[in-house]
Order: structure tokens, then C-alpha cells, then sequence
């Protein structure tokens, strides 16, 4: 598979994924659900909804991503650039998602920690291609 | 071209903006002069502080009403729309206007025309949301405050002035002079508040907080903030479950300590001396939640002899103090000061038993609904509000064969619910009587040596003391005092309520309208003595006698104004005398001698006329 074939595939089916998680988040609204909505555990609703938001935000980078691949010529992502933009996109939202389980009252849980490494990542790719794109005339 | 010019325009515009706001500080708002102000310290960092970290327990403080101890003024949290309104106190009228956010008053002579009303003086803080609001102004010297002479009774959407909401000798007067919220209330109803007295009448009081907030029993928050930037730290300690030493928790002292955090306000005190009020008057109050003592301070207990010195100069200066604030006992008689009450109960002694022992700060369920519930419940433990709050001390007691053993009461009934018995409502405050916190056994002869109405015939209101006294001595060997003629033959609560001083009626008066006690002594007979009790010489005495008519069949929503002269009193309580006649009494009659009213319910006039000359006209001030 190509390069561009994995980051649109990849965009596709994590886009679907994080909008099932927004519909799941709308749904705990819907349903009042205190795990979700009591005034204590607002740190979950900001994680959740972070998770939501980044997941949603890096599925249509990496379509973006795969569409430039495909349209731009001579715009190519390097392995690692390509690889560090879809790992980044899982763990940072997941790292939301995962801070968000288990909360210590204003902080979020442990898992919380993938976050700054799944940014890392991101950065990462995205400054790659900003620098590969800007050497092409 | 020109949208690229625009752009870098904007964007410069935009960082000079912002850079000039925080180079000059113009988005911090100037302090107002008119009124003290929230003023951080080197420990004390607001509630502000606490919110983003700990969300759940700032709802629940947020939600309670130690929040709105004091506020400051606008239209949000004031309790009633105030724009507009007229009143008229001791000669004065005044006039309450809205402008903008805030509300004035105008005061004049009650004679003068409109046009003497006097220059508009802004109303800058509130003391209290739930029960009463009282109003605090402006004086122009600086941040002294004065006060409308007028509280507004919110249960009642009603306003009384101020000496009507106290149980004080009647006659007109104003209760606060200029400056005695920056002398006086600041005490207690902020957190860490400073008086900072500047020249005779004229302060520039600060507080760390408005109201009683987190760190008015968690301590100085700063050392607590700085600490747990790290998240290493914060992490360590959620998953110890370990104690942080850098913020004091009352869950986790010892009971005489975590009951001192809430006594620091709730308890009779006084200072050591004059020259402590110094530093206090400058800095605020040395105690911290986890001391020991209070430092500047100390708890008046009249039973004990601890600070000898101290407590003789006190009553060297105000020989009145024990008596307006306790019964001849030691037992507290005024509400708010609970923990004079807790440290003279049994259960206090095991060191174990503590304000939290039955009370909550920061209840688990924080939906708004569970929140309001909790806050009006007096912030009890949901599973202590039934007899569980002792059982859990006292769990032979549990099985309702044993607890009927124990009470000679049904299991279900209101005899059998520990506090009827052990926490009788033998305080007075806010208009009503309260439960007494002082676990104590009822007996006969705290009636008729301190004139205190015992736990027994605050319920059965209809029946005599010696009828108690055999009771009590059959079931618990107590020896019964001397009694009178009277005792055998008469009703106690008739009695406490035709013959006694004003705190005794105001309690027989509340009682008369207590469920368990109208169950207990039928409520029939009650209505002739409340009605008459509406013309009371003290105005909280009427308060009391007409919520409790209320609550009887055919007077629901009855309508009386405890605030009037006497002469419009004795009117209303005429009509409410026929009304009860013709509508509520029972015309088969059946009214019992004991209860002073003949067989057709009208009073035994003989007895009534004795009872009335043998009343006891001392003058009751309570210092609540």
C-alpha cells in the first residue's frame, strides 16, 4: 500500500471512529448520565471532549494528508514523517480518551500521559510535510 | 494588496492593544472605596483558587449557605427586587432605588415632605440569603459600613426591622451602629477577615474571602497551590491516598480538632485581652484549622475553670454575658455557637465524636437537585438524619424491641427519634427555636431549677411536669424535684407560655407548631394561647406563635403582620380568637381543665389572669 492510500484509509476509518465517539458523548448528554454530567467530574467531560475533538481534527489531517500525496506533485512523506503522523493521531486522542476513565478530581488519570508523546508525533509529521512542501517550486 | 495592508494593520493594532493592557494592568478593575474588599494575603488565596482542581467540593460549598454569609451587593443575590421600595422605622422613612447594578437608599424624617429625602447611600453588603437578608451600607468613611435598619424574612417575603428578628426587650432602636459589621460581624461571617481600624469609627477592613470559604477550614491555600504544581507530587498522593500536610483537612483530625474548625465561629468566645484585638484588628485571626486552641481567643465554657483570669475580667466587664448567652447550667441558649454544646456532651469525651460525626461539608452526590436538598437540610449526612447518626456509636440500641425498651415509645414514633429526646429545641435563633447541642437526658428538674422546658413536655405541651416526673422516675430512676400545686395539676407548655419569659414562651410558641408535638398533645387546644400570644410584648415571641397557628387546620396561610404596633395586634388577635371559634373549635367540647380551658374551650379566666400576673417580665436579650 501506498503512502497516500494509508493515510486515506487510515483518515477514513478513524473519522468514522471519533464521530461514533462524539454520538456516544451527545448520547450521555441525552441520557443525563451523572458519570458524565455531574459537576465533579468535569475533568472527564473536558478529556472526552478533547478526545473527541483531536480524533475528529487528525482523521481529516491524514486525509488531507493522503489527498496532497495524491494531487500535489513531487510532495512526498518520509516513512517516519508518514508513520509519526499516524501513530501521533491515535495517542494523543487516545491519551485524552484514556485520562479521562478514571479522573483525580481536577486531574485526569494516568493515561493522560500519551498525550504529550502523540504531540510530539504530530508535530512532527505535520512539520515534515510543511518543510517538504516548501521545497517544491 | 491592500488586504494584505489591512491585515498587518489589524494584527498590529491588536498586539499593541494587548500588550499595553498587560504592561499597565488596565484589566484589573480598581477596588472600590465604600466598602470592605477581597484582598489576597501570603496564605490565603480565595476560593477562586480551588475551583479548577477540585470541582465537586467548590459546587458543594458553592451550593451551601456558609457561601452567602456575606456578599457583596447587587441585584443577582440580593433576595427580593428592592427597587421601589418604602419603608418606615422609628420615626424615619426610606426609600430603596435601583441604579444600574446596585441598589441606594434615601432616608427622612417620617413627617418631612418627599422632598427631604437625604442623598442617595449605596447598599454594599449582604449578610445571609436563607433565612434572613440584612443590608449594609455605605457611610462615606471610608470602608465603615452602616446598615438599613430593616431585615428581609425570606421564608415570608417579608421585611421586619432589624430589632424584630432578635429575641430582644421591646421598643424602638436601632441593633447596629456604624461600624459594627467591621467590629463585630466580620468575625465570623468572612474568612479571614481583617478590621484594620484606622480612627475612631473608620476602617479599612479586608477579607480574604467574602462569606465562610474553603480556606476558612482548609487553611491558607497558597503553600497547597504552589506544592502541587508538580504533577508528580499531586499524582503520588491520588494514588496513596495519603494525607497532603500542605492544606488542613477536618475529615482527618482528631474530633476535638476537626470540631474547633467549625467552632473558630460556632461557639461563644471572647478575646484573651485587649491586646490581642491588635494584631487581630491588623492581621486577622493566628488560628489555623488543626491548632489546638484558637490563640487570640477562647471558648466560654461557664462550667469549667480553664482561663481564670480571663474569664473574671470578662465578667468583670459584662456581668451579663453567661446570662444572655447560656441557661443557668452552662447549657447554650443561643443558636450558632454549637460547639459549646458538643464539648459539654458525654459523647465528646471519647475524642472521637465531632461536628462531622453528623454533619457534611462536601457531600458525594453534587446534581444540583442532591445539593439543594443538602444545603436545606442543615448539611446532614443523609444516613445520619434517621437515629443512625447515634446508632453508630450505639448500636445496642438498634433493634426496635431494644429501642423501645429504651424510649417506652414505639419504635416509629417521634419518642423513639434519639434527638426529640437528647437534643431537645431548647435554642433560640433566627426567629425559631432550634435543637440544643448538647446531648443531654431530659428530667423534670431542669425545669423547675433553670426554667429550661425539658425535652418530655416540649411534646406532650398538654401535660403537667409531675406527670413527666413519674414517668421519668418509672423508667429511668430519676428522683422527681419538689413541685407546686400547679405542676400537678397544670399543663407545663401553658404554663411556660402564660408565665414565662420571653425565651420560654418563644420555645413553647415554636413547639406548639412542631408535628410531633401536635401528635403527641393533639392540637386542638392549641389555637386559643397561640392566638393570644400574637400580641406577645416581643416581637419574635409573635413570629413564632403565628407560624405555629399556621400550621393548624383552618389557619394555613393565615395572614398576621408580627411587625405592627399593639393596637392593630390586639385586633387581629381578636379576629383570630373568633375565627377559631366559630370555625376550628370542637363545639362538643371536650377541652381538658389541665390545659387552663374549660369543657367549650374557652379559657378558665381565674387561672388565666394568675398565670398572666405571675409572669416572669425579665427583660431577655439573647446574643445570638
Amino acid at each position: 500500500m501506498n503512502s497516500s492510500d494509508r493515510h486515506l484509509r487510515f483518515g477514513w476509518w478513524s473519522l468514522f471512529a471519533f464521530l461514533t465517539l462524539g454520538v456516544v458523548l451527545e448520547a450521555l448528554h441525552g441520557f443525563k448520565l451523572g458519570w458524565y454530567l455531574d459537576v465533579d467530574v468535569e475533568m472527564r467531560r473536558l478529556m472526552f471532549t478533547l478526545a473527541h475533538a483531536h480524533g475528529t481534527l487528525f482523521a481529516l489531517v491524514n486525509i488531507a494528508a493522503g489527498v496532497t500525496l495524491r494531487t500535489v506533485k513531487g510532495f512526498e512523506l518520509t516513512r517516519p514523517a508518514s508513520l509519526a503522523l499516524l501513530w501521533g493521531s491515535v495517542l494523543l486522542p487516545l491519551g485524552f480518551l484514556f485520562g479521562g476513565l478514571v479522573i483525580h478530581d481536577g486531574d485526569p488519570g494516568l493515561g493522560v500521559i500519551l498525550v504529550p508523546f502523540g504531540a510530539l508525533l504530530v508535530l512532527y509529521g505535520v512539520g515534515s510535510a510543511a518543510r517538504t512542501l516548501d521545497k517544491i517550486k | 494588496m491592500w488586504v494584505k495592508l489591512f491585515g498587518y494593520l489589524a494584527l498590529a493594532w491588536g498586539v499593541t492593544l494587548t500588550a499595553t493592557s498587560l504592561l499597565t494592568g488596565s484589566w484589573q478593575s480598581t477596588p472600590p472605596k465604600n466598602r470592605p474588599i477581597k484582598q489576597l494575603t501570603q496564605e490565603y488565596t480565595s476560593s477562586d483558587s480551588c475551583q479548577s482542581c477540585h470541582p465537586g467540593n467548590y459546587a458543594s460549598w458553592h451550593a451551601s449557605f456558609h457561601r452567602t454569609m456575606t456578599q457583596v451587593a447587587s441585584i443577582e443575590n440580593v433576595a427580593t427586587n428592592m427597587d421601589g421600595l418604602n419603608l418606615s422605622f422609628n420615626g424615619t422613612d426610606y426609600r430603596v432605588e435601583r441604579k444600574g447594578p446596585a441598589y441606594f437608599v434615601r432616608s427622612k424624617p417620617a413627617e418631612a415632605p418627599e422632598g427631604a429625602f437625604g442623598p442617595r447611600v449605596q447598599i454594599v453588603l449582604l449578610t445571609g440569603s436563607h433565612n434572613l437578608q440584612i443590608f449594609w451600607t455605605e457611610t462615606g468613611e471610608g470602608r465603615t459600613l452602616g446598615q438599613l435598619p430593616f431585615a428581609y424574612v425570606v421564608a415570608e417575603k417579608k421585611w421586619a426591622p432589624m430589632e424584630h428578628t432578635f429575641l430582644v426587650p421591646p421598643g424602638p432602636g436601632q441593633v447596629y451602629q456604624n461600624g459594627d459589621w467591621n467590629v463585630a460581624c466580620y468575625n465570623c461571617h468572612v474568612t479571614q477577615g481583617r478590621q484594620r481600624f484606622v480612627s475612631k469609627d473608620k476602617y479599612d477592613s479586608q477579607v480574604s474571602d467574602f462569606g465562610i470559604s474553603c480556606e476558612a477550614c482548609h487553611s491558607g491555600g497558597r503553600e497547597h497551590i504552589e506544592k502541587n504544581r508538580n504533577p508528580l507530587r499531586r499524582f503520588a498522593l491520588h494514588w496513596s491516598d495519603g494525607e497532603d500536610k500542605t492544606i488542613a483537612n477536618p475529615g482527618r483530625m482528631a474530633g476535638p480538632a476537626s470540631s474547633l474548625v467549625c467552632g473558630q465561629c460556632h461557639s461563644i468566645w471572647a478575646f484573651k485581652s485587649p491586646a490581642v484585638e491588635i494584631p487581630w484588628s491588623r492581621g486577622g485571626a493566628q488560628y489555623r484549622p488543626g491548632d489546638k486552641e484558637l490563640d487570640s481567643r477562647w471558648v466560654v465554657q461557664p462550667t469549667t475553670t480553664d482561663h481564670p483570669e480571663e474569664r473574671a475580667a470578662l465578667l468583670k466587664s459584662d456581668p451579663h454575658f453567661m446570662n444572655e448567652r447560656f441557661w443557668g447550667d452552662g447549657m447554650v441558649r443561643v443558636t450558632g455557637r454549637e460547639l459549646n454544646g458538643v464539648l459539654a456532651s458525654p459523647c465528646y469525651q471519647g475524642k472521637k465524636f465531632s461536628c462531622l460525626s453528623c454533619h457534611e461539608m462536601h457531600p458525594a452526590k453534587t446534581d444540583a437537585a442532591s445539593l439543594h436538598d443538602w444545603a436545606h437540610s442543615q448539611q446532614m449526612k443523609p444516613e445520619v438524619t434517621t437515629n443512625q447518626s447515634c446508632l453508630q456509636c450505639h448500636p445496642g440500641l438498634k433493634t426496635p424491641t431494644a429501642l423501645t425498651a429504651h424510649t417506652h415509645h414505639p419504635a416509629e414514633s417521634a419518642g423513639s427519634t434519639c434527638y426529640n429526646c437528647h437534643m431537645p429545641h431548647t435554642t433560640y435563633g433566627l426567629l425559631r427555636a432550634i435543637r440544643s447541642h448538647q446531648i443531654s437526658n431530659p428530667s423534670v428538674r431542669e425545669s423547675t431549677e433553670l426554667g429550661r422546658p425539658n425535652a418530655c413536655n416540649l411534646c406532650h405541651l398538654d401535660q403537667p411536669l409531675a406527670w413527666t416526673a413519674d414517668r421519668l422516675s418509672a423508667w429511668y430512676g430519676q428522683k422527681s424535684p419538689p413541685l407546686s400545686a400547679d405542676d400537678h395539676a397544670l399543663s407545663a407548655g401553658v404554663q411556660w407560655l402564660l408565665k414565662g419569659d420571653a425565651e420560654q414562651r418563644l420555645l413553647v410558641a415554636w413547639s406548639m407548631g412542631w408535628a410531633p408535638a401536635q401528635k403527641a398533645a393533639g392540637h386542638d387546644w392549641l389555637y386559643p394561647f397561640l392566638a393570644f400570644e400574637l400580641n406577645d410584648p416581643y416581637a419574635a415571641v409573635r413570629f413564632a406563635s403565628w407560624k405555629s397557628l399556621q400550621s393548624l387546620p383552618g389557619f394555613s396561610g393565615y395572614d398576621f403582620d408580627y411587625t405592627v404596633a399593639d393596637g392593630k395586634q390586639k385586633e387581629a388577635v381578636a379576629l383570630t380568637y373568633r375565627k377559631w371559634w366559630f370555625e376550628q373549635r370542637n363545639p362538643n367540647g371536650g377541652y381538658r381543665p389541665e390545659t387552663l380551658l374549660e369543657a367549650d374551650g374557652s379559657f378558665r379566666q381565674d387561672l388565666l389572669d394568675r398565670m398572666l400576673q405571675e409572669r416572669n417580665h425579665r427583660k431577655v436579650y439573647l446574643a445570638e
